[in-house]
């Protein structure tokens, strides 16, 4: 089992479209993920999963994932939310 | 037909007016509220069938909003189809189908009450952000659970399918799915509880030039199917089952508009000259591409004003270069010939784009706004400068800066489109190099030295509504002082006149841009003044051409010297009115109708 943590650094948070983007991301590896924040974990392969987090501006998200690609769905998940997101507002 | 013999009430409703013209009809109320779905039980044998309703029920949905999406971009674009996008993920959501499925089979409930336990638990989920803008994509959650619950019952979704012979529609609100979905044939008009002038509604409206009030707060919830509406987009009045008095009366209003607006609009063809063959630069205001349509056939000769604002701020993130550039490149590709004055991004003040993060400003009237914002971001700043430039290789482009007070801020966003040129340029883009820039006189400083405005930029182009603000130090919005609010106030004339004499030294040209030539006093005024260019929103272009071509330049220039020299607003006021009364009665009928 792999994790990380990730922090949302763009202004409006993961929004619908953005957990959208996220599960497609997450929907392409094999591995079973989950995403967390302040303690809640949901499925990261579902978008109100991962929208009902409400993961404003600054908060943390811990992506936690088992399975045959688990290191690169880490890798690949908290790069996503941390750079390809951030650019959303700058 | 009406069981009810019984005279429903009469209810007045006010809101914003969005889309002009009078409408009578009957009500087609959208059912926003959703029905309660009872809890209902089934057999252990029945469940099978139960899941399978279920399935087909999304397959239905996905079906409905496939179409839904493809109808949305043609009509809107591919930014506005993203929004069905994400629907769609939603209804193939694992939770969707997994814990409904298993409610079905577990708890031996309908799929309809299943739906609605898995739906509720992530609805109350949402509920508990504390973001309200994320809190507020449950939305989009309950429009989904809309559509499969009405597939699921074999109902048809009270959309607008529903809408099969004339009728004004009436709803809380309309979304962008709402509206893909309206045979506008039908349409008599649009009110909506929610919205502003901008809102989706207002803008549908105007472009297929049916009337429409937004902003009416709970009209959809007085309001029942077939009772009867008057619509009156000019005031933003609407009358819920009128009396018979009412309803001749605006009939009468409604003889009185048509007619006007077929001979104005036979107009449209022709230049805005007065009788002595003097000629003023007629352009429109424009908030959206789509609005194009709406100022070339009200016979605007290009664009005087176009906010980039709206593309900002109705969006949660920000757009790029490329997008941006195709955005303003629509609007330029559509009058290759006529000048289409671009602002730069004018946030703050009453429109603080959500991206910008929290900003509290005790005075954001006064605060980090406009060309202020845009020298602050200037990241933001060069990928829109970027933008414009090369929409510019497509016609006659030319950029305007928002809310200047100093002249260092011109300074500094010139040498930046400088630069941004030079980049493009490099990069082999091509751009319209010649693209004049000029600056909004929308600050009294600003007028105050715009002699040295006006030897660094190419045009100015006042902005009234927040010169007439600031010059007076009226906040329109507070009904204790707003009375003082008035354009044809001696003070403003006289800033005016001083800002025309200051682009006349330099060889630059003027216009104006707010809202104070769409009253017949101002237009005169204005004219008289010296103004080269009046912009304003498409549909008062035929009247302000019409008084243009019914004065002459001569008569307006020493009404407007007198207007100068008095000492009141209402004696400004009194001396137009009586000038039209006795050299131009034909001009009578654009008098506002005085307050009995």
């Amino acid at each position: 089992m792999v994790t990380g943590i990730a922090r949302v650094k763009n202004k409006n948070g993961i929004h619908l479209r953005l957990a959208g983007e996220l599960v497609k991301a997450a929907t392409r590896f094999q591995s079973r993920v989950t995403v967390s924040k302040d303690g809640r974990e949901v499925d990261a392969k579902s978008i109100l999963g991962v929208a009902g987090l409400g993961a404003e501006f600054g908060s943390e998200l811990q992506f936690r994932a088992e399975g045959s690609d688990e290191n690169d769905a880490v890798a690949h998940l908290v790069s996503l939310v941390e750079n390809e997101f951030a650019r959303e507002t700058n | 037909m009406d069981e009810a013999k019984i005279e429903k009430k009469e209810i007045t409703f006010s809101g914003i007016p969005a889309s002009p013209g009078i409408a009578f009809g009957e009500a087609f109320v959208v059912n926003v509220e959703e029905q309660p779905v009872a809890e209902e039980h089934i057999g252990a044998e029945e469940v099978d069938a139960e899941i399978d309703r279920f399935t087909s029920a999304l397959a239905a949905t996905e079906t409905e909003l496939g179409n839904l999406h493809r109808a949305l971009e043609d009509e809107m674009g591919e930014e506005h189809g993203k929004i069905l996008d994400t629907h769609r993920m939603i209804l193939a959501d694992e939770i969707m189908r997994g814990d409904t499925i298993r409610a079905i089979r577990e708890r031996k409930v309908t799929a309809a009450y299943a739906l609605h336990l898995t739906l509720d638990r992530v609805l109350t989920t949402f509920a508990g952000i504390k973001d309200e803008f994320l809190r507020e994509r449950a939305a989009d959650i309950r429009d989904v659970r809309r559509r499969v619950l009405h597939n699921l019952l074999g109902q048809k979704i009270e959309g607008f399918s529903a809408l099969r012979k004339k009728a004004i529609v009436v709803a809380r609100d309309l979304t962008p799915s709402d509206t893909a979905g309206i045979d506008k044939k039908y349409c008599l008009a649009f009110v909506t509880d929610s919205g502003g002038s901008t809102s989706h509604a207002a803008i549908l409206a105007r472009s297929a030039g049916i009337p429409a009030v937004v902003g009416l707060t709970d009209l959809s919830r007085h309001a029942k199917p077939h009772d009867q509406l008057i619509v009156d987009g000019i005031t933003g009045t609407v009358i819920l089952n009128p009396t018979p008095e009412s309803i001749d009366m605006y009939r009468e209003v409604q003889a009185r508009y048509r007619e006007l607006e077929r001979e104005l609009l036979t107009l449209r063809d022709y230049p805005a000259v007065t009788l002595d063959g003097h000629t003023i630069e007629l352009s429109a205001n424009i908030e959206v591409p789509d609005e194009v349509d709406d100022a070339l056939s009200h016979g605007a000769r290009g664009v005087g004003l176009f906010r980039t604002e709206y593309f900002f701020i109705t969006r949660a993130t920000l757009p790029g270069e490329e997008e941006q550039y195709r955005y303003y490149a629509s609007v330029v590709k559509r009058m290759p010939s006529d000048p289409v004055i671009i602002r730069t991004l004018d946030v703050g003040g009453d429109k603080i784009a959500r991206w910008v993060g929290d900003l509290e400003e005790a005075n954001p009237f006064m605060g980090w706004r406009g060309i202020r914002f845009t020298l602050a971001r200037t990241d933001i700043f060069r990928t829109q400068l970027r933008a414009i430039f090369r929409a510019a290789a497509h016609g006659n482009v030319k950029i305007m800066f928002p809310m200047v007070s100093v002249l260092e801020e011109v300074r500094l966003a010139r040498e930046i489109c400088e630069e941004v040129k030079e980049d493009l340029k490099r990069n082999r883009y091509q751009i319209g190099e010649k693209a004049e820039i000029g600056v909004m006189i929308e600050t009294p400083a600003a007028v105050a030295i715009a002699d040295h405005l006006a030897r660094e930029v190419d045009f100015f182009s006042i902005g009234t509504n927040d010169l007439v603000q600031y010059a007076l130090a009226v906040d329109r919005g507070n009904t204790k002082v707003s009375y003082l609010y008035d354009a044809l106030h001696p003070g403003i004339l006289r800033l005016l006149r001083d800002t025309v004499a200051a682009a006349r030294k330099n060889k630059i040209w003027v216009g104006v841009c707010g809202e104070m030539p769409s009253s017949i006093q101002g237009a005169l005024v204005l004219l008289g003044l010296g103004l080269d260019e009046f912009s304003a929103a498409p549909y008062l272009i035929p009247t302000i051409k019409k008084i243009v071509r019914s004065v002459t330049y001569d008569e307006t220039r020493s009404l407007a010297r007198k207007a100068l020299g008095m000492g009141t607003a209402r004696e400004v006021r009194e001396h137009i009115e009586r000038y039209i009364r006795d050299k131009r009665p034909e001009l009578g009928e654009f008098l506002p109708e005085a307050a009995s």
